[in-house]
């Protein structure tokens, strides 16, 4: 146990020392995904614009018109597109990294760390689609935004343990790449991402309250379409991290050797 | 002091059987490798039992057939690969050169590739600005230098990989057998910097089928059969 964690901080602080590797690699997978493209990255935040203003301009019935049912849908899907993209390329990226893992002695946590960084720079075009709804839809700028961010930060703290635990599960269990693709598509409607729980009996009830994704969305998202400070959902995301960064450390540090078998 | 010291060991591959209605007749294969099966599992036994020592100033060649080992043992030489028994120590600095292509993006140029090369080998901005001209001279590929990687032929390709992997003056130096990709201009060039790299007390381990690489560059020779060593001279 004491061995597998310091297994995990090796390998974790050999990362940190390769910070510029992952740093570097991501940027050129960004620039890769996009070469010869004439917008570019800009396509990430085209692509949300597009699909949640289809949504919110479309499907809008006479209740959902107002702005703060397009700000609950925008922050919704922001931070559900996130968690989804994470988790569902998580499962595969050992298989991906085959080469390098097989032709290199970095440390599993640069691949972690670079997947990490890949999902947050393609986050930051998101938000940025995001916040252009906010204000399109007439929704006002006001300070509680701000307590969004410590909702933020800790999506950004729980990524790599999220990479982590969904990649080593993936390298293990190969069928669960498509078990995870399907969960996550279903898991769309069994969190409060465009539907709104207020107090209802039966299944959405539970999948509000047994849901941990809906305190990740709450935690960014109550602020700006409540003004208040998240404090339950902060708890809860926060107790969620602590365990999911418990299991990856584990992970790393008992399997990191074996996953070179693996692949 | 630069060494490498093995003593007793054996790596086994395990691969998982899928499941399958044919009946699962046997041929002996003529090459290296044995399999066995244990359980549901298939295992390939690559190394087996395998001790030797060198000290510095040591190139070793490595020969046998296809599927003797020669790729693995490189490996957990290299720390990809923990053996399934015995030890290992290894003291010195250790690169290596298995596959042209790892660690080259297609899509990057070679500059740009010279950079993320050195950065995984963990070099700092200023080693890699320092040595980036005399890589790009080694390698003689001119202006091709700022054309992406996928642009290259095979020998450019192990032109630059040779260059960057040897510019740091690793301790310990690593090679499948690739390394005759390159030219004979090109291979005397290699050769040359081997030889310097040796005289400077490192050690080189290098794979190849081609005999007379082997003796021209070698010292020592090691023969693998079966994953187990047969001769060492
Ligand atoms: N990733 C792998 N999975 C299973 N078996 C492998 C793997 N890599 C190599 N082997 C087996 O290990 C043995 C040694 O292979 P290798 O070291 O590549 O030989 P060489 O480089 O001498 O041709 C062979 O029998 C080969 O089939
Ligand atoms: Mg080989």
């Amino acid at each position: 146990m004491i061995a597998a964690l310091s297994g995990a901080f090796d390998d974790i602080s050999k990362a940190i020392r390769l910070h510029r590797v992952w740093i570097a690699l991501a940027h050129e997978d960004i620039g890769d995904q996009h070469r010869r493209t004439t917008l570019g990255p800009l396509w990430m935040l085209v692509n949300y614009f597009a699909f949640v203003g289809t949504f919110v301009f479309v499907f809008v019935t006479k209740d959902a018109i107002n702005p703060s049912y397009i700000a609950y849908v925008a922050i919704g899907m922001l931070v559900w597109f996130y968690l989804n993209e994470t988790i569902s390329v998580s499962v595969s990226l050992f298989q991906r990294e085959a080469s390098f893992i097989q032709g290199t002695t970095l440390p599993l946590f640069v691949y972690v760390m670079r997947l990490t960084m890949q999902c947050v720079i393609r986050a930051a075009y998101s938000m940025a689609g995001c916040v252009l709804i906010l204000l399109l839809s007439g929704y006002g700028t006001n300070m509680n935004w701000l307590f969004s961010v410590p909702g933020l930060l800790l999506i950004i703290l729980a990524t790599p343990a999220f990479v982590v635990v969904f990649a080593f599960l993936g390298a293990f269990f190969p069928d669960s790449e498509f078990i995870v693709g399907n969960m996550m598509r279903v898991g769309m409607f069994f969190t409060p991402v465009f539907w709104v729980y207020s107090g209802q009996e039966g299944v959405q009830k539970y999948a509000y309250h047994w849901n941990p994704f809906t305190y990740f969305l709450e935690s960014v998202r109550e602020p700006i379409t409540a003004g208040t400070f998240p404090m339950h959902a902060l708890a809860v995301t926060g107790y969620f991290c602590l365990g999911l960064w418990a299991l990856a450390l584990l992970l790393l540090g008992l399997y990191r050797k074996r996953i070179v078998f693996l692949i | 002091m630069t060494a490498i010291k093995l003593n007793n060991v054996s790596l086994v591959y395990r691969l998982f059987e899928k499941l399958t209605l044919s009946a699962p007749g046997r041929r002996r294969s003529a090459l290296g490798g044995n399999i066995a099966s244990s359980g549901t599992k298939q295992v390939v036994q690559a190394l087996d039992d395998v001790s030797f020592e060198l000290k510095a100033g040591d190139r070793l060649g490595l020969v046998g057939p296809n599927g003797s080992g020669k790729t693995t043992l490189l490996k957990v030489l290299y720390g990809i690969y923990q053996p399934s028994a015995g030890t290992i120590s290894i003291a010195g600095k250790v690169d290596a050169l298995f596959n042209i292509s790892i660690g080259f993006r297609p899509e990057a140029t070679g500059r740009r590739n010279i950079v993320l090369r050195g950065l995984i080998s963990g070099w700092t901005a200023a080693e890699i600005e320092e040595k980036m001209e005399e890589i790009i001279d080694f390698s003689e590929l001119g202006d091709f230098i700022d054309l992406p990687f996928k642009a290259y032929s095979q020998g450019m390709a192990a032109r630059l990989a040779f260059a960057a992997a040897t510019a740091l003056e690793p301790e310990i130096l690593l090679m499948d057998e690739w390394i005759g990709a390159g030219d004979a201009s090109f291979q005397e060039k290699a050769k040359r910097r081997m030889d310097e790299l040796a005289e400077k007390a490192g050690i080189i381990v290098l794979a190849s089928h081609d005999d007379t690489l082997i003796q021209r560059v070698c010292t020592k020779r090691m023969v693998l059969k079966n994953g187990r060593v047969e001769s060492l001279t």
